[in-house]
């Protein structure tokens, strides 16, 4: 039998930017336990539909530089923090002073800040269920620390640009941590992006942990390259009375995974979580998503929809684990799925592990195809089969696109998805 | 306008029509009446172009052009328009999009510019309430959530803003109480024109003491046989189709149920 493969040491190449002390000593602690690290197979369960498509090779095991200049597709008033593979950029961010609110890259804290920082890195998040976030851990350069003090509001919505400059091979390891402090709010908007040709991997981590009765939106837009392997990780701790909602929109990729982990640790505890991917070509994306319910009288609601065209291949996984004392626990979980072609995959998994006995828990998975008779309706009035399978498409996720509450990400949003589908149905 | 010449046609290897000849001409009303499952539904959908039909024998000539050698798209841009038996619900594209998206499309054809969107709303403003429908409905999701009356009313609506050459009415009067099929009729009689035909599919003659037709056809086993003017309604009424000669099965009742075909 072949020993499983596992991380080239070329990845355990020691990274370069300067942090406060506390942060460099996580990092390195952090890299000494990747040795040996055995990569994903396909017999591994949660990364059995995607290992095929991660390609790590040595070459992309450098650290991309932070040389260059930032521009985000989102034209759009709102503040703004700009990442270059995975460090900040100061000249091109916008925001004011802000009251109880504090914007800080991980390289301007203090050694005692970045003492606290570090004891709380990856404490919402299951390494175990994200094991490729570790490997941001023991390589992020720099990263992006968002502090809201009690009942702290932000009036606009952040938006946190990720830039990869794929001139050469590499990686980029982005990191946030956002700490929201009692009945605060904030709505942020995480876009990645990237320029170049060159094969590369983005390894990000986004930890939110958020006090009781806090209110956080966050946003997500993966719109990379082709030449991007991408693999997200974000993990949400959320205490009594506090909501969480996030959209999530994916194009697809080479490989493009992202692990999106709540935890209901607080009782009435509520999250909304909508997802909307689409692939072509011969791309890839992978959604894993996890809630656990831990504390009684939570409420998690999950929406996620999938279209693939082409040969391309979506894969969904959704765990709801309730736990015993999670009593009146109300878990609803739906993914609908649209298959434009044949020699397209998609695969779908919802997983229940229920242990208290007082839950709602409901959850639906469908994988259909553009149905005919209404396509017959529409071209009945004179519209070009193109732009009836166009809309029909369009149909089939605006449900979900409309819920996003930044209108200038909306748009955007709309607009690359009617560029998609425009290419997607060029032959038709 | 229309002529139909021996026109055979098959669903899943399954022959529907028979032998169809029938001659509209442009200005005239036609009815065509008949016993559930007699092949009326399914004159009217391969008429539209529905490719679940297999037109296996004949013609069809839309102003001497062959009908069948065009898309269903392309059928609807040369004036032939459908209103639906049963019109299809589609959440996730708004009235407002579905109507404009087709009136532009039809502009487009005859080399006109394309309406904006305050200028469409205008008029769809205007044409929903010749048909009774509040301008809301614009702003939800096609036919989303429309009672029988409001689907067939939108289906009238669409019919007024692309003032086909040919409109073909499948049932329209079915599911409509007696205040919306009064709507109904006034905004098919508003479509009744000196260059315009219209073809009503109908199984009770109740719609034609409303729309009052030119010819009247029987059509039964896939086969029209028997044609005349509007009398021939009022006698199928008082006798039923049972005085053609038609098989008990075939002359059914069947108010409670409906049939695709």
């Amino acid at each position: 039998m072949k020993p499983a493969p596992t991380l080239s040491t070329a990845f355990l190449y020691p990274a370069g930017q300067s942090l406060p002390e506390p942060l460099l000593a996580l990092r390195k602690q952090r890299g000494t336990a990747l040795v040996d690290m055995p990569l994903p197979t396909r017999k591994t369960e949660n990364w059995k539909y995607s290992s095929k498509y991660l390609k790590l090779t040595d070459d992309m095991a450098i650290s991309l530089p932070a040389e260059g200049k930032t521009g985000s597709s989102l034209a759009v008033p709102g503040y703004k923090v700009a990442f270059l593979n995975g460090v900040m950029m100061p000249e091109a961010c916008e925001y004011p002073d802000l009251d109880g609110i504090s914007i800080q890259s991980f390289s301007d804290l203090s050694d005692e800040e970045a003492s606290d920082l570090a004891d709380r890195l990856d404490s919402t998040l299951d390494n175990k269920a994200v094991q490729m976030a570790r490997l941001n851990s023991a390589r992020f350069e720099d990263g992006l620390l968002i502090r809201l003090k009690p009942d702290a509001v932000l009036d606009q919505p952040l938006f946190i640009v990720h830039e990869v400059t794929a001139e050469a091979s590499g990686s980029a390891f982005p990191r946030i941590f956002v700490d929201a402090g009692r009945h605060s709010q904030i709505t942020l908007v995480e876009e990645y992006i990237s320029s170049g040709s060159a094969q590369v991997m983005v390894n990000t981590v986004t930890e939110f942990n958020v006090a009781e009765g806090a209110n956080i939106t966050s946003i997500r837009l993966n719109m990379e390259g082709e030449n991007v392997q991408h693999i997200g990780s974000t993990g949400v701790l959320q205490q009594r009375s506090s909501r969480f909602e996030s959209h999530t929109v994916g194009f697809g990729g080479p490989l493009r995974r992202h692990d999106l982990q709540v935890r209901l640790e607080g009782e009435g505890a509520e999250c909304k979580l909508n997802g909307v991917v689409v692939t072509q070509g011969k791309q890839h994306y992978d959604n894993h998503t996890t809630i656990e319910h831990v504390a009684a009288h939570c409420n998690s609601e999950e929406t996620y929809r999938n279209i693939a065209a082409d040969q391309s291949h979506a894969v969904f996984n959704g765990r709801i684990h309730i736990h015993q004392d999670a009593q009146k626990s109300n878990a609803d979980m739906n993914n609908k799925n649209l298959l434009l072609s044949n020699g397209a995959e998609i695969d779908t998994k919802p997983e229940l592990e229920i242990y208290a006995d007082d839950v709602k828990c409901a959850h639906g998975a469908t994988i259909g195809q553009l149905d005919e008779i209404s396509l017959f309706y529409l071209v009945s009035r004179g519209i070009g089969r193109r732009e009836a399978n166009v809309l029909l498409t369009m149909a089939f996720i605006n449900e979900l696109v409309e819920q996003i509450p930044v209108e200038a990400v909306r748009e955007t949003v709309q607009g690359r998805l009617n560029h998609f589908f425009e290419q997607t149905f060029q032959e038709a | 306008m229309l002529s139909i010449k021996n026109l055979h046609a098959s669903v899943e290897g399954k022959e529907i029509l028979k032998g169809i000849n029938l001659e509209i001409k442009a200005g005239e009303v036609h009815a065509i009446m008949g016993p559930n499952g007699s092949g009326k539904s399914t004159l009217s959908q391969v008429l539209a172009g529905n490719e679940a039909f297999e037109v296996t024998e004949g013609e069809i000539t839309l102003n001497g052009e062959n009908l069948l050698e065009l898309e269903t798209e392309e059928r609807a841009r040369e004036g032939i328009f459908l209103a639906f038996q049963y019109p299809v619900e589609i959440p996730g594209v708004s009235n407002l999009q579905f109507l404009r998206t087709s009136v532009n499309a039809m502009r487009q054809h005859k080399g006109q510019d394309e309406m904006n969107a305050a200028e469409f709303m205008k008029l769809a403003k205007e044409i929903s309430k010749q048909v009774d429908l509040d301008p809301a409905f614009l702003k939800r999701g096609v036919n989303e959530g429309f009672s029988g009356g409001e689907k067939k009313r939108n289906e009238i609506m669409q019919a007024l803003l692309l003032q086909p050459k040919l409109a073909i009415l499948d049932e329209t009067d079915s599911g409509l109480d007696i205040d919306a099929l009064k709507v109904v009729s006034d905004g098919v009689n508003a479509l009744r024109a000196e260059d315009r035909a219209i073809l009503m599919v109908t199984h009770y003659q109740r719609l034609l003491n409303h729309i009052v037709p030119d010819y009247v056809h029987v059509l039964a086993g896939g086969k029209i046989i028997k044609s005349g003017g509007r009398e021939l309604a009022l006698e199928l009424e008082e006798r039923g189709y049972g005085w053609l000669g038609l098989k008990d099965e075939e002359t059914a009742d069947s108010s409670a149920t409906s049939s695709a075909n």
